[in-house]
């Protein structure tokens, strides 16, 4: 932490950098939450969150993705030419999820299957894309780091939540396993497995979310 | 100095330095991937086929039990895939035979296996396909496959063909299509008929 806030010291004082890691931290898992907040990438939040398995791949995925790219994109953010910044993002970003894909069809061949196109889609999705353009093309590495993985985990976590409650709900399964004496009193209801029930676990996660948050002090400005 | 020379050599230094690092990857992985997709269609074949394996077989287990149970035989143009066991002697057990075609999204690959008699269906598996998770990508599920178990590969009037719908009176050759899955469904139904068609034809 004392490294981030030596080379915070330098920044202004004021947005995203207005300090350390840990306000970085904060703002992109929780404040800023790219899912639940900002309600960013949410294709792939509908598709893959039916199990809570693909959920956590997927979180995981997204993290690694986030990390690597949020780091590259920083380190060359000085030699970047401006007008082929986008270009740049999105071959680094490509290159990321490319290896994180056949990383998972060499020794995670099943859950490769699982999740299908989704891995490969996380090139498109606007969270690692926002973080490149928002965060790590003005913050220095370190930084763009914790921005990376504050993002991914605030992914990953609502990601997570969707999962469990739709597993659970749906296939009356947990992790593919059944919940003892759950499915005695509750029928598994197969509409949350089903699209519908992505939107329903998503807006009540969202609503939750916002919920606890509170009102945004800046819409009221 | 960042001119449009510089941009030009950095995108191309980029690209080549992604493209580095991305075909040391694929070459690194290949081998895991070729075996995985090695197993993968001998297990297919054995699940069709109904050959018993071990509860959770290893890759070297699957690939050993196809090599003992399964001989490859041509019939006409067509490959087949014969369950003849040592212990059986020469005896075929069953029958399987490889079936594709264009899913909702992607390749849709696997193997349909017949009794003795070549009109009952004794398995089905898909070992390749890209369809949506949760809705087409169903069509792997145990729930969905172990339907085809015994269904027939012809109509109650003899016309060979398979139907794959929720909707109608249940029939001889007739399994449950998957919700939010038709377009799916539909493909894979045309697929097997392609294949049922051709095992028809060359017997």
């Amino acid at each position: 932490m004392a490294d981030n806030q030596m080379v915070c010291a330098t920044c202004e004082p004021k947005g995203l950098c207005g300090g350390k890691g840990l306000v970085t931290f904060k703002e992109g898992a929780w404040a800023n939450n790219p899912l639940a907040i900002q309600v960013l990438g949410i294709c792939s939040a509908l598709a893959v969150t039916n199990r809570l398995e693909n959920s956590l791949v997927m979180g995981a995925a997204l993290i690694f993705v986030c990390i690597g790219s949020n780091l590259i994109v920083s380190i060359l953010r000085k030699h970047t030419p401006h007008r082929i910044r986008m270009v740049a993002e999105v071959a680094i970003i490509a290159t990321f999820v490319i290896l994180f894909d056949q990383f998972l069809r060499a020794f995670y061949w099943d859950m490769s299957k699982q999740l299908g196109p989704y891995v490969g889609l996380i090139i498109t999705n606007c969270i690692v894309m926002g973080r490149a353009e928002a965060f790590a093309l003005q913050n220095p590495p370190i930084l763009s780091i914790v921005d990376g993985i504050a993002n991914g985990v605030g992914y990953a976590v609502v990601l997570a939540i969707i999962g469990f409650f739709r597993e659970l709900l749906g296939a009356g399964e947990i992790l593919g396993h059944a919940v003892p004496g759950f499915t005695s009193w509750y029928t598994p209801n197969q509409l949350m497995i089903l699209a519908p029930g992505a939107f329903f676990a998503l807006g009540i996660v969202i609503g939750i979310f916002n919920a606890i948050k509170g009102p945004d002090p800046e819409e009221n400005k | 100095m960042k001119g449009s020379a510089y941009t030009l050599i950095y995108a191309a230094v980029l690209g080549t330095v992604c493209a580095t690092v991305l075909t040391f990857a694929a070459s690194f992985t290949k081998p895991y991937k070729e075996a995985n997709q090695k197993a993968e269609e001998a297990k297919n074949i054995l699940l069709a086929l109904k050959v018993p394996l071990p509860e959770t077989p290893s890759s070297k287990e699957v690939v050993d039990a196809r090599e003992k149970n399964v001989q490859e035989k041509q019939l006409g143009e067509l490959t087949t895939y014969v369950y003849s066991p040592p212990e059986a002697n020469g005896k075929v057990l069953a029958t399987a035979m490889r079936f594709a075609g264009p899913g909702l999204w992607g390749p849709v690959k696997g193997f349909l296996a017949l009794e003795p008699d070549m009109k009952t269906i004794r398995g089905m598996t898909i070992y390749e396909q890209e369809e949506t998770p949760g809705l087409g990508g169903e069509i792997v599920a145990p729930w969905f496959r172990e339907q085809f178990t015994g269904k027939s590969i012809v109509d109650s009037a003899g016309v060979p063909g398979i139907i794959i719908s929720m909707g109608g009176e249940p029939a001889a050759n007739k399994v449950d299509g998957i919700s939010g899955a038709t377009m799916t469904c539909d493909k894979v139904q045309a697929m097997l008929n392609e294949a049922i068609k051709r095992i028809v034809e060359e017997k």
